[in-house]
């Protein structure tokens, strides 16, 4: 055993340093803060407020407790431990077995300390299970559907357009807009696996279970931009199932609603174009796999950046959209994709009547920009690993040179 | 002791009879065969244990993965694909392959030596309970070595919801092996618990009321009685899934009228239960190492028993709060949130009983008490976050992220684990003669302390900053980099501390110190035996007077002399010591239900190539598995008769082998 002993000090010291990297290149060592933007603890509606507070009042109970009870703990194991040989090999202590009073004592005082959570908790079981009596005359109701893997958002009470005659309501996809102040119902529902829909800020996780009726509450305090992902295990690309909440001023709100009932919209030519040099995309350079698809310059002001996407693009290139829109039919896209107004009624994936009005696409995934459009589009197996579209590229022997990418990019780009 | 198995025992003068030669019993002491046939109590409990650590390690290795690939955000280590079989292969082998068999490793070895029972009431059915757990594990890690396609290790995760574990979200094996390696251990698990009840029940020793069982029985018996009750609510749920993976029922399909939630609470009816079979032992370990090394006896204990049964029976009645954000409704969520909120009070007791048992003492602080007092600590704090947990509406923001990760680490590791290291430690020296070093084990104790915080500690906080589990890649703007980056540090460190426990072990086992009996003053009948303890486990079987049976002996040494005089008078009567033969037929009917298992799962029931060698194999497997079963059942149950010399070494008798 001794031989073995002269290790330990380079073993010690290898762990120093191990622990002095980390403390050193672990960035700061802020997690402690809890501010993310899917954090629990800095929330900004009434239903992620009353989870948080009940939580802060298990948390002073158990840490009274763990005081208490630690505190005692270490004081016995101090007091009574055998400091040296004589102690070792004193005299057994008096081999005493227990005292029923303080049994009982202390059984009524864990008893008392569960009935000061469980009041709170039976209080916010109500709450948070629907919306108040009080408020549901102003619900606004919304269907979230999972799928594997992004997230269907159905307005039930607003009508889209689909031509002159024909009207459904209003389907959108991983990106949810709500207005603010209203309590929003939102029942959670299904076409595959379970899911569960999670927006931390405003409200805890409700599953998405097939056969079942479930739903949730929320509202949002103040408009923002709102993180949420899947918090159910669903496959392959759990992980990447993401989406996010915007909520908006009911100005705001009616003005997006406006434009989102419309048809999908066109890009008409304009004589100036005819000379302009067409915009070049860089060309497609190779991501690594789980390559971070968000900017730093996006996240100063996410809402800002979404109200940005709301406008058409600049230096748009009607000929190019065109050309995408054409693409958009030839190369099966609308088998699985509906634009509302083009061509295009399939559900299978999500709609993208105005997805170049959204920050983000892939499920929340990638930030919504020429580069991340078109890596999507070029392999959307590497970034999202089993989905259905890698699948139907395979299916339908669909083959994207990079002037058809730049195309359909610009199309997408165009549909805002 | 055995007053209903005497009558098949042979007198001395006694000839055996002749049997046909596929009936002659095994008599080899030594090498494989030995172990094939094995039905000593202690032997079997070696195979349990050293299979633990085994798939301990294979646990733990799988968790590094998990943990590098999550060190820093976006990191492609492991694929989406790797990583989903990763975790949920970590959790299936840390609870059915390390935790529960190292718990049974400790059932086996130390319960009838503790209730001074020669082995266990149904020797050969132990001896196959092992050969069943075995042959579930090698099918449940068998899709390691197959092609990753159409075959792979389990991705369904550990808890298997349905309906992602449908052929049609997962049309692989890999969740084919998953169900039919399941069943095998359910099968396995019942078989001994059934084993172990009957034990305690019927074989202690005079004098030994249940009143006076150490209360590390006691949690056998309770951890029994769990597995007896809830493995059939899993194994039906497997039968199923199995169904409709295989048959094309429709259980839990949606399309065909099936409920996925139903599977949810077969599971968890099954799973909460398992949660406990998980921490009783290690409760019951601990409860033996806190009085020995305390020097006093256990504080309160007919509430430290009758709270472990509080909580057996409450387990029962808890499960849907692993379903709270499925939508219970208001009832319902009210009530189990009410009755998780209950379980806390026996859980406390016994962390007050533990604390009051350390109270006056003489605490010395040896490893196993190490251990021990870092599992009170660690099964503390994770009791605390789990009554966060109860609170229902607090849980929606907590479920499925990783503070509930933190939550159950801190009472599987810092509880489970630290429960089974400190026994370990503490029985080593009875178990193998030899004790380990001091220093070491210590060392290895605080690595494994500082390891095990270091990781889990932060991942508190990662949950409640809305990190997810199960996701297998992160972006860096989400605040979640520093507290991942130190988790996987405190993983390496874990690692190491655990390496180096498992490298002073073996060093122990080969060159380590010699250690005569007893020798940390214990308080139990184990302790009176010589180590390692020879295969009759008793020359006399003892009357026990008091709780602490040995350390009663020990403070009334005539009395018990005269005692055991009078005693070896009575044994000698009725000729000698009874002993089990050994068999190889579990092993056979052990195989059988391997063959069969793989036959079943790896194979396509399509009308495909295979489905003749899937048709042939799996009754082979059957009829391998009847022979088996068969020629156990005709052997018969004689023992024959072991007589000692004084130095306690067998004599050879003729009448004892043919």
């Amino acid at each position: 055993m001794l031989k073995l002993l002269p290790n330990f000090a380079r073993w010690s010291r290898a762990a120093a340093a191990l622990t002095c990297m980390a403390t050193l290149t672990g960035c700061d060592l802020n997690f402690w803060r809890m501010d993310g933007h899917q954090s629990t603890m800095v929330v900004e509606g009434p239903v992620a407020q009353e989870q948080l507070n009940l939580f802060i009042v298990t948390v002073w109970v158990t840490l009274v407790i763990f005081i208490i009870v630690g505190g005692v703990f270490a004081y016995a194991t101090w007091k009574f431990r055998a400091r040296t040989e004589a102690d070792e090999h004193a005299e057994p202590p008096p081999q005493g077995h227990g005292n029923p009073l303080v049994e009982l004592g202390l059984i009524g005082g864990s008893v008392l300390a569960l009935v000061i959570i469980a009041i709170p908790t039976l209080k916010a079981i109500w709450f948070t299970y629907d919306v108040p009596a009080a408020e549901k005359a102003n619900a606004y109701e919304i269907t979230a559907t999972g799928y594997q893997w992004w997230f269907r958002f159905e307005y039930l009470t607003e009508q889209a357009t689909v031509d002159a005659s024909v009207k459904t309501p209003l389907v959108t996809s991983n990106e949810l807009v709500i207005p603010v102040g209203r309590p929003i119902r939102i029942n959670v529902r299904t076409v595959d696996v379970i899911h569960s829909f999670w927006v931390p800020k405003l409200a805890g996780k409700v599953d998405m279970i097939p056969n079942r009726a479930n739903f949730l509450w929320l509202k949002a305090d103040k408009p923002g931009y709102y993180w949420g992902q899947c918090a159910e295990y669903c496959g392959d690309s759990h992980a990447v199932m993401r989406f996010r909440v915007v909520a908006l001023g009911p100005r705001e709100f009616n003005d997006w609603l406006d434009q989102q009932l419309q048809t999908a919209r066109n890009v008409a030519p304009r004589p100036a174009d005819a000379n302009r040099p067409r915009p070049q995309f860089a060309s497609l350079r190779s991501f690594r796999t789980n390559e971070t698809g968000i900017t730093e310059r996006f996240e100063v002001d996410p809402l800002a950046s979404w109200q940005q996407k709301q406008a058409p693009e600049k230096g748009e290139d009607a000929e190019l959209v065109a050309t995408g829109k054409q693409l958009f039919s030839t190369k099966a896209c609308i088998s699985c994709h509906t634009v509302r107004g083009h061509a295009g009624a399939g559900v299978a994936g999500p709609d993208l009547t105005h997805v170049g009005a959204r920050t983000t696409i892939a499920a929340g995934l990638l930030e919504n920009n020429h580069e991340q459009l078109q890596r999507w589009i070029h392999n959307p197996g590497a970034v999202k690993p089993g989905n259905k579209m890698a699948k139907g590229y395979v299916d339908n022997k669909i083959t994207l040179t990079a002037a058809d990418e730049a195309a359909l990019v610009a199309y997408l780009e165009s549909l805002k | 002791m055995d007053a209903l198995a005497k009558s098949a025992f042979l007198t001395k003068d006694e000839h055996v009879p002749t049997q046909p030669k596929l009936l002659t019993h095994p008599t080899t002491k030594g090498g494989l065969m030995s172990w094939l046939t094995t039905v000593d109590h202690k032997r079997i409990g070696f195979l349990y244990g050293i299979s633990g650590l085994f798939f301990l390690l294979v646990g733990g290795f799988e968790a590094m993965l998990i943990r590098l690939q999550l060190m820093v955000p976006n990191n492609d280590l492991l694929t989406a694909q790797q990583y989903n079989t990763m975790f949920t292969m970590h959790g299936t082998t840390m609870i059915f392959l390390a935790v529960m068999p190292m718990s049974a490793a400790f059932f086996n070895f130390i319960m009838p030596l503790q209730i001074g029972a020669r082995d266990v009431a149904f020797p050969r059915l132990n001896a196959f309970s092992f050969w069943v757990f075995l042959a579930g594990a090698i099918i449940l890690n068998i899709g390691w070595f197959l092609p990753q396609a159409t075959h792979g290790a389990p991705d369904g995760g550990w808890f298997g919801y349905a309906p992602l574990t449908s052929k049609q979200f997962i049309p692989k094996h890999s969740i084919d092996y998953w169900i039919m390696g399941l069943q095998l251990l359910g099968v396995a698990s019942i078989a001994a618990s059934l084993n172990f009840i009957v034990t305690i029940i019927n074989m202690r020793a005079p004098g030994l009321t249940m009143m006076r069982l150490p209360v590390f029985v006691w949690m056998t018996l309770i951890t029994s009685f769990l597995l007896v009750l809830s493995f059939p609510f899993i194994a039906i749920a497997l039968v199923e899934v199995m169904m409709d993976r295989q048959f094309g029922t429709f259980f839990f399909e949606a399309s065909g009228g099936g409920m996925p939630i139903l599977w949810q609470h077969l599971f968890w009816v099954f799973g909460h239960p398992e949660v406990y079979i998980l921490i009783l032992p290690p409760m019951g370990i601990v409860s033996e190492i806190l009085p020995t090394f305390a020097r006093k006896p256990l504080f309160g204990y007919p509430i430290v028993v009758f709270s472990g049964a509080c909580i057996g029976f409450l387990g029962f009645a808890v499960w849907s709060h692993h379903m709270f954000t499925t939508g219970l409704g208001t009832i319902a969520t009210a009530a189990f949130a009410l009755m998780t909120m209950t379980i806390a009070v026996p859980t406390g007791v016994k962390i007050f009983n533990w604390i009051g048992t350390l109270w006056n003492g003489n605490l010395q602080m040896r490893t196993p008490m190490m251990f021990a007092l870092g599992f009170v600590w660690m099964f503390m704090i994770g009791g605390f976050s789990g009554i966060m947990h109860s609170a229902a509406p607090a849980d929606a923001q907590q479920q499925d992220s990783y503070f509930v990760v933190a939550h159950f680490h801190y009472v599987l590791i810092g509880g489970s684990l630290f429960g089974i290291l400190s026994g370990i430690h503490y029985w080593f020296p009875l178990m193998f003669g030899r004790k380990v070093s001091e220093v070491w084990g210590k060392l290895s104790f605080w690595v494994i302390f500082i390891g095990f915080n270091v990781t889990f500690f932060p991942m508190h906080f990662l949950g409640l900053n809305g990190m997810p589990r199960r996701t297998f890649t992160y972006d860096s703007n989400l605040g979640w980099n520093a507290a991942n980056y130190i988790a996987t540090i405190g993983a390496l460190t874990l690692g190491l501390g655990i390496f180096i426990y498992f490298v002073v072990m073996v060093y122990t086992y080969f060159k380590g110190e010699r250690v005569g009996r007893d020798i940390w003053d214990a308080r139990t009948l184990e302790w009176s035996l010589p180590n390692p303890p020879p295969e009759y486990n008793f020359r006399v079987i003892p009357i026990v007077h008091d709780r602490d049976a040995f350390w009663y002996e020990k403070h009334h040494v005539e009395e018990i002399a005269k005692e055991k005089i009078e005693l070896e008078k009575v044994e000698s009567a009725h000729g000698g010591i009874h002993m089990p033969f050994a068999s190889i037929w579990p092993f056979v009917a052990g195989m059988g239900l391997l063959i069969g298992g793989l036959a079943v799962s790896a194979l396509d029931s399509n009308p495909a190539p295979g489905m003749h060698l899937k048709l042939g194999l799996s009754i082979l497997g059957g009829v391998v598995m009847v022979i088996g079963i068969y020629f156990w059942s005709i052997e018969g149950n004689e023992g024959y008769h072991l007589h000692l010399d004084a130095d306690g070494n067998p004599i050879e008798d003729p009448h004892a082998k043919h």
